[in-house]
């Protein structure tokens, strides 16, 4: 499975958001997308996630596995994408959020049952029964990443995924994050504007995006 | 001083339920000494259980009651299904106001005019050569079904309304992100996040429609069923009945309307409970993802293969406006003519006098009413800010979830208890009663929105509380005043049950007079009423949004908008403060 992008620009009525960007991601590594804020970061996410607004206008080409996305609904681009806001549904409580990921091939019991087990190698079994306000941000995060990572998606959008989280708790959270994306085999772009942000050994795409990724952090700096 | 004002609407909003429910309990066993009946018995209830086609109309007025709530509300979820966050939900949602102000009476006169078998709507069908003949009636049909979907449109647009704060308070645009995220497409999305979210905050609006659908009296008399009517209806001719030794049968029927609403209130929010708490399996199941290499996709098709949903609840209340000034200008309309073949002003001057002074008196009692709660609401939510106490929600919402008949029928027992003929004043606090809680809801929003350091800053500059209040905080609140009184006048001037039973018939409106006529032979008169009936609140809308305009030009605020555009979300960064 390999996220890429081509020759892809936005632009509103009059003028581009940026250059045309050319990236490709491979299965379980992290493309990481940097830029000062305003600069288009989260409209490119929300077009290749399908949301884009239609005050703007895409050109270019976005394929997942060779197959195009452009006109294709954002439900059915199995492209899973995860906020800063943890946005976990607040009429669930923590184990329905995870079962709500699940595919329909999972059935009756067996969506518990699935839902309990991905708690329990989070180490996180005792909050199954809680609500989403009932539980710690840091949790929360953990809890929104792998209801994502359970809906087996084909790649993975990471919107400042650690921004809202206190220092603490973020480097340990973006261990936990890539260490599952590595697990999981699928490729993601992250946008962020925090250089520790930056896996070791993952590719960085620093703003203007028009120059090809570069490897990680120590050669930049 | 605002303390006062706060116990004084205490005591005006709560002690009218204690006469009203002792006022319907105590003459239900038989005992009302001033009438001669001094021993309690049960005789009242035993006539009421005798009465032929009683059950047949309490299922009436169950299945046009709830069937109409319900209707409603799948209404209100498609459209908002279909339009919120979409370019075409600002048409929709300022289509609202206008709907919202037509009041019900005018709605349903201008209903029959366009749907009876010689209305306007069969006219049409004619026109275009089809034979209405024994076509099905939806005017006073027997099985209610005409009442169900009249109420059911009247309602839409104040469920909708509702929805819009609601709505605005779950990241409607974020959760469906994620929900599209994980594969969930439009419509589900709706169904298993948006929907489990929506209801429970809708409660107290669907309980209020529910309620009022099931113990309408005007609406019912205009385009109900007859022959059994809705229980109402019974309770309602049972209290009109002149043998006034037959009053406990109707005091038990008060009763018996209570315990109907009180239930179905229950049994809408047990159903509630169990498809949104017991049964969550269907909530979690998950997305019904159709194959995704499918690249011909329906994203793109899907605006133009939408179905207008909303179009039903512009275009009847639309279409009914004309009917009823074709009508009232009418002299003679046969029945398959599309349009009068003469038309006349003789029946708008005949009524000119009259229609003078039956406007005079809903306007009296509108501005009576409406000002006095506005100072009230004022004051309540003033002492609600200054001492973080205000009026318990359930008081408020009371009298919009009680059947209007069985609390006014207790008020009314009651007044006869007093000396003199304070018809009038008996009136105008009735209405007050009712147009409280709306104009109350109505500034609650605004109220709670104000930051109150503008206040704590006027008084570091020198203001006394008073001067505060007039310089700082009504200017910036009084377009929500406004608005708030128009929604009072409104519900004032809609008013028919608390003016024809505490006026006890001698004070009339055009409402009361827009009922009586609507059963009269003829149309012309009818129309002018309803008309007239219809505009009035209109007018007083359209004073307060202009008034609103003109109050705002002096605050350059620019309103909180909602975000439209679905990018935002993401686009929407946090502010690090």
């Amino acid at each position: 499975m390999t996220l890429s992008v081509e020759n892809l620009t936005l632009s509103n009525n009059e003028q581009h958001l940026f250059q045309p960007v050319n990236f490709t991601v491979e299965p379980g590594n992290v493309l990481t997308l940097m830029g000062p804020s305003g600069c288009g970061k989260s409209t490119l996410l929300s077009a290749i996630a399908g949301h884009l607004s239609p005050v703007f206008l895409l050109e270019g080409t976005i394929s997942l596995n060779g197959l195009s996305m452009i006109e294709m609904a954002p439900d059915q681009r199995r492209i899973g994408i995860l906020f800063q806001d943890d946005l976990l549904f607040p009429h669930l409580n923590i184990w329905e959020n995870l079962a709500f990921g699940l595919p329909k091939t999972i059935r009756g019991t067996a969506r518990k049952e699935k839902a309990i087990a991905t708690l329990q190698q989070i180490g996180l079994r005792e909050l199954a029964g809680k609500m989403p306000t009932e539980i710690s941000g840091g949790q929360r995060a953990r809890i929104s990443l792998m209801r994502m990572l359970l809906s087996e998606p084909h790649a993975v959008l990471l919107d400042e995924p650690f921004s809202k989280l206190d220092k603490a708790l973020r480097s340990e959270f973006r261990d936990f994050v890539f260490e599952q994306i590595r697990q999981q085999q699928v490729p993601a772009l992250m946008v962020t504007h925090d250089d520790d942000d930056i896996p070791d050994g993952g590719s960085v795409l620093r703003w203007p995006w028009a120059e090809s990724p570069q490897e990680g952090r120590g050669l930049l700096c | 001083m605002i303390r006062l004002l706060y116990l004084f609407t205490l005591a005006l909003c709560a002690l009218p339920f204690v006469p009203g429910i002792l006022g319907i309990i105590i003459p239900a066993f038989s005992w009302l000494p001033s009438l001669g009946l001094t021993t309690p018995n049960l005789s009242a209830f035993a006539a009421v259980a005798q009465w032929p086609g009683l059950t047949q109309s309490i299922w009436l007025t169950l299945f046009t009651g709830l069937g109409s709530t319900g209707v409603a509300i799948l209404f209100c979820f498609l459209i908002l299904k279909q339009y919120w966050n979409s370019p075409r939900w600002q048409h929709v949602e300022h289509s609202l106001s206008p709907m919202l102000a037509m009041p019900h009476v005018a709605f349903a006169i201008g209903f029959t005019f366009t749907f009876s078998p010689a209305g306007w709507f069969y006219r049409l069908l004619e026109s275009i050569g089809f034979d209405t003949n024994g076509l099905f009636s939806l005017i006073k049909d027997q099985y209610g079904i005409g009442l169900l979907l009249a109420l059911a449109i009247k309602e839409t647009p104040f469920l909708l309304l509702m929805s819009i704060s609601v709505l605005q308070q779950i990241k409607v645009n974020s959760l469906q992100a994620v929900a599209s995220g994980l594969g969930y497409n439009h419509n589900e999305s709706w169904l298993k996040v948006i929907l489990p979210q929506w209801l429970p905050g809708m409660r107290l609006p669907i309980f209020a429609v529910a309620a009022y659908g099931l113990s309408v009296v005007d609406v019912s008399l205009i385009l109900g069923p007859t022959r059994p009517p809705t229980f109402s209806i019974l309770v309602w001719q049972w209290f009109n009945e002149p043998e006034l030794t037959l009053l406990p049968r109707a005091a038990v029927g008060a009763i018996v309307l209570l315990a109907i609403a009180l239930l179905s209130l229950g049994i809408i929010r047990v159903a509630e409970w169990y498809l949104l708490q017991y049964c969550r399996q269907w909530q979690i199941n998950g997305p019904s993802r159709v194959r995704s290499n499918d690249s011909t996709n329906m994203s793109l098709l899907r605006p133009k293969r939408h179905f207008p949903s909303y179009a039903p609840f512009v275009l009847i209340p639309v279409l009914v406006i004309p009917v009823l000034v074709l009508w009232s200008f009418a002299q003679r309309w046969r029945f398959p003519d599309l349009l009068p073949s003469r038309y006349s002003l003789r029946f708008w001057q005949q009524e000119s006098l009259s229609l003078f002074e039956l406007a005079a008196n809903s306007i009296s009692l509108a501005l009576a009413s409406s000002l006095c709660s506005l100072i009230l609401a004022v004051a309540c939510l003033e002492y609600r800010q200054q001492y973080q106490r205000g009026i318990p929600n359930w008081l408020i919402a009371l009298p919009m979830v009680l059947p209007q008949l069985s609390l006014l029928f207790g008020i009314q027992i009651t007044t006869f208890f007093i000396p003199g003929q304070w018809y009038w004043f008996w009136v105008a606090w009735s209405h007050l009663f009712f147009v409280f809680p709306y104009l109350y809801l109505a500034l609650d929003g605004p109220w709670r929105n104000y930051d109150i350091r503008l206040d704590q800053s006027a008084r570091s500059l020198g203001l006394n509380g008073w001067q505060t209040w007039w310089r700082v905080k009504r200017p910036l609140l009084l377009p929500a005043i406004w608005l708030g009184f128009a929604v009072g006048i409104s519900v004032s001037l809609a008013q028919y049950l608390p003016t024809q039973m505490l006026g006890a018939g001698r004070i009339s409106t055009l409402t009361t007079e827009a009922v009586a006529l609507s059963s009269g032979q003829d149309r012309r008169v009818s129309a002018i009423y309803g008309l007239l009936q219809g505009v009035l609140p209109f007018i007083f809308f359209t004073m307060a949004i202009a008034a609103n305009r003109y109050s705002a030009r002096f605050t350059r605020r620019t309103q909180q908008q909602r975000r439209e555009s679905p990018d935002d979300i993401i686009c929407g960064k946090p502010h690090f403060k």
